[in-house]
């Protein structure tokens, strides 16, 4: 459906979970194909829309340039091509307010991508979803912002009415 | 001019090291001056590493206020990283508040202290924002602060004599800068410490801001509290005993705006000055992108562009300096146009560069270059007008910030040039621009390209700014006088015969000729 795609689940930064599981697909690696596989990295990725006037956030087919995903949710040992393996992960309270999906790399023993999995589709636009970041703002830091810009200007109309006096002396 | 030489007039008076003298009124002043003073009881000698009072105090209360007010207009580049993400910024945004950050010191002419003040709460506001809104909101009114660099340059020309106030505003314009380059290491230092102690980034970078705040509280209230107007006390004051005459602001006003040098010179200083204050708002961002390096470590890099200031735009001032005592005005032309090409250069070259290593020793220079060519342009600024001196320094420095203004709309806005492009382009625009020195020119003095027209004077070219009718009031005494200190900008040709000495010397009572 058209609209479907536009609503999202939303997740708050902090406070919920996700669960992400994976296992090989078994249609796409022939037998013995995944021999080199060691770790599995699993990271929150931007989505195109969030990616939109954000160069810093851009894709390059230069996996070292690529600046898609920027949260790693896990690390782990590849547990093997039969096994499937799952995480549940807590949003860190660094996470920015965007659309995102997930996507796992398989790393070989030098730290290298040899494969991946992804959440959504090649377009990057089916099963998506939002997370709202936390705000990072406190009463305690209005407050102090509020005083110490009043006693500014408290400051500054004393020196006016100190002038003022001199003056009419 | 260095070494403190005591001077003997021609009316056989000597400038005593404190002036128990008696001012306009005939009354005897128990003003006690640490410094030489000339008739005006402006410094005749600059000692940077004192606190006299009053005029090396305003000097260090003038500089550190203006550093200040730099440290907080520019506090928000170096955590960008972290700000952009807090609050879901575009590069759209990023680029309008960053053009926000530099409009507001066009058209704002307070007083120092007051201005300072002012903008506080901006300061302050900026840890409580919530959205792109109200990021370009804190952005443009902190920045208003950074037009407290007209009453900088006001301020020291009130303070020192005629020779020395270019070294004066020299030191004071690049202290003040300093602040662009100073936030840089102090912002991401900060942060750092916050965040280790315990906070989560998107409320650290905000309790950061805290401390731009405190110090622009604290160095305006130092202002207000120990700095003065003039030597002998507060300006109302002494407007009021009826020492400061007044002048028409409508004619100053036309006298400025008719002065096509004064244009010239604030197109020009948007491309060195202007530069610098786009640099500072978007070369963390730069180097944290192309290059991967941490925040601290590209605040570190981007703050070595704005530190270069400590030298460099005074060594801009003194080198003007020089080239006019050798080659008189048209040395001082030359001295900037070479410097700022050189830094224009450099600018295209910066955006080339694709190692770490090599931009940082490309942007270093480009500094240098740049900063320098800062303080030449205020080697010929005093010059261009007498009784406009002070509109003149303004609409160069307001001209500083437009060229900020416009080249961060045509380059650094939103996605369409890539920063290194946008960076080369603009040197190309710098070079471009500064050709128009080429067009400045002094019947007096000459210009880059011609020679003076035989016949003209200093005297004519000052006095050419008030009527016959002022001229009957005696209005344009200082203006005689300026010319007459301004000898020297003929160079050592047109010295040739005249029996001044080689520095120029502060006038006290009528010159013998008048």
């Amino acid at each position: 459906c058209n609209l479907c795609e536009s609503i999202h689940a939303v997740l708050y930064a902090g406070e919920d979970t996700i669960t992400v599981t994976w296992s090989l697909d078994r249609t796409a690696v022939p037998a013995g194909g995944d021999a080199a596989y060691e770790k599995v990295k699993v990271l929150l990725c931007y989505a195109p829309v969030s990616q939109k006037d954000r160069g810093w956030r851009k894709t390059d087919d230069l996996l070292k340039k690529d600046k898609t995903c920027q949260f790693t949710v896990v690390e782990q040992p590849y547990s093997g091509a039969t096994a499937s393996a799952n995480v549940t992960y807590r949003i860190k309270r660094d996470v920015p307010t965007a659309t995102y999906f997930v996507r796992a790399y398989a790393l070989d023993g030098s730290d290298t991508q040899v494969a991946y999995g992804q959440t959504t589709d090649a377009k990057k636009t089916a099963n998506l979803f939002d997370i709202v970041a936390i705000t990072g703002r406190h009463a305690s830091l209005d407050i102090a912002a509020g005083c110490f810009s009043a006693f500014s200007i408290a400051v500054l109309i004393f020196f006016f009415f100190i002038e003022k006096r001199k003056v009419k002396k | 001019m260095e070494g403190g030489e005591k001077i003997s007039y021609p009316l056989g008076i000597e400038q005593p090291a404190t002036a128990a003298s008696t001012d306009a009124n005939g009354m005897a002043t128990e003003t006690r001056f640490k410094m030489p003073v000339d008739s005006d009881h402006k410094a005749t000698e600059f000692w940077l590493f004192s606190f006299a009072k009053p005029h090396m105090r305003a000097f260090h209360l003038s500089w550190f206020s203006f550093f200040c007010c730099f440290v907080s207009t520019f506090a928000a580049p170096p955590l960008l990283p972290l700000i952009r993400d807090n609050l879901g910024l575009t590069a759209t945004d990023i680029g309008n508040a960053g053009i926000a950050s530099v409009s507001g010191a066009v058209f704002a002419r307070l007083a120092m202290g007051t201005l300072t003040l002012v903008t506080t709460p901006a300061v302050y506001y900026t840890s409580v924002i919530r959205s792109a809104n109200g990021f370009l909101l804190a952005r443009f009114f902190t920045g208003f602060s950074l037009a407290s660099f007209v009453s900088t340059q006001f301020w020291m020309s009130s303070m020192f004599s005629p020779p020395k106030v270019g070294i004066a505003n020299g030191f004071a314009g690049g202290w003040g800068n300093l602040g662009g380059g100073a936030t840089q290491l102090i912002m991401p230092l900060v942060y750092d410490l916050i965040h280790k102690i315990g906070s989560t980034n998107f409320t650290a970078w905000r309790i950061a801001f805290f401390i731009p705040g405190f110090m622009q509280t604290v160095s305006a209230i130092l202002l207000l509290a120990l700095g003065q107007d003039m030597p002998d006390g507060n300006f109302r004051k002494l407007q009021k005993a009826g020492d400061k005459p007044k002048d028409s602001f409508a004619k100053v006003f036309y006298h400025a705006v008719t002065n096509y040098r004064g244009w010239i010179t604030a197109l020009t200083y948007g491309y060195c000055f202007g530069v610098e204050l786009t640099i500072d708002n978007i070369i963390a961002q730069y180097f944290y992108d192309r290059f991967s390096v941490n925040l601290r470590t590209a605040g570190i890099i981007a703050a070595s562009f704005g530190l270069a200031n400590i030298i460099s735009r005074p060594g801009g001032g003194l080198l003007s300096d020089w080239l006019s005592d050798r080659f008189g005005m048209r040395g001082r032309l030359w001295g900037l146009w070479v410097m700022q090409t050189l830094g224009g250069i450099f600018c295209i070259l910066l955006g080339k560069m694709g190692t770490l290593s090599s931009a940082i020793v490309v942007m270093i220079l480009f500094s240098l270059f740049v900063q320098a060519a800062c303080g030449l342009t205020f080697g010929v600024v005093p010059f261009i007008s007498r009784r406009s001196l002070g509109l003149i320094s303004g609409m160069t420095g307001g001209g500083g910030n437009v060229g900020a203004v416009v080249t961060q709309v045509i380059f650094f806005k939103g996605s369409k040039y890539l920063t290194e492009d946008g960076i080369t382009y603009m040197g190309i625009m710098i070079l471009c621009c500064t050709l128009l020195i080429i067009l400045i020119h002094f019947p007096q003095w000459g210009s880059m390209l011609l020679p003076p027209k035989s016949g003209a004077t200093a005297e004519d070219y000052y006095l050419a700014e008030w009527s016959e009718h002022e001229r009957a009031k005696n209005y344009h005494i200082s203006s005689i006088r300026f010319a007459d200190n301004s000898v020297r900008e003929g160079g050592r040709s047109q010295r040739g015969g005249s029996s001044h000495s080689k520095h120029t010397v502060p006038v006290d009572a009528l010159p013998s000729r008048v």
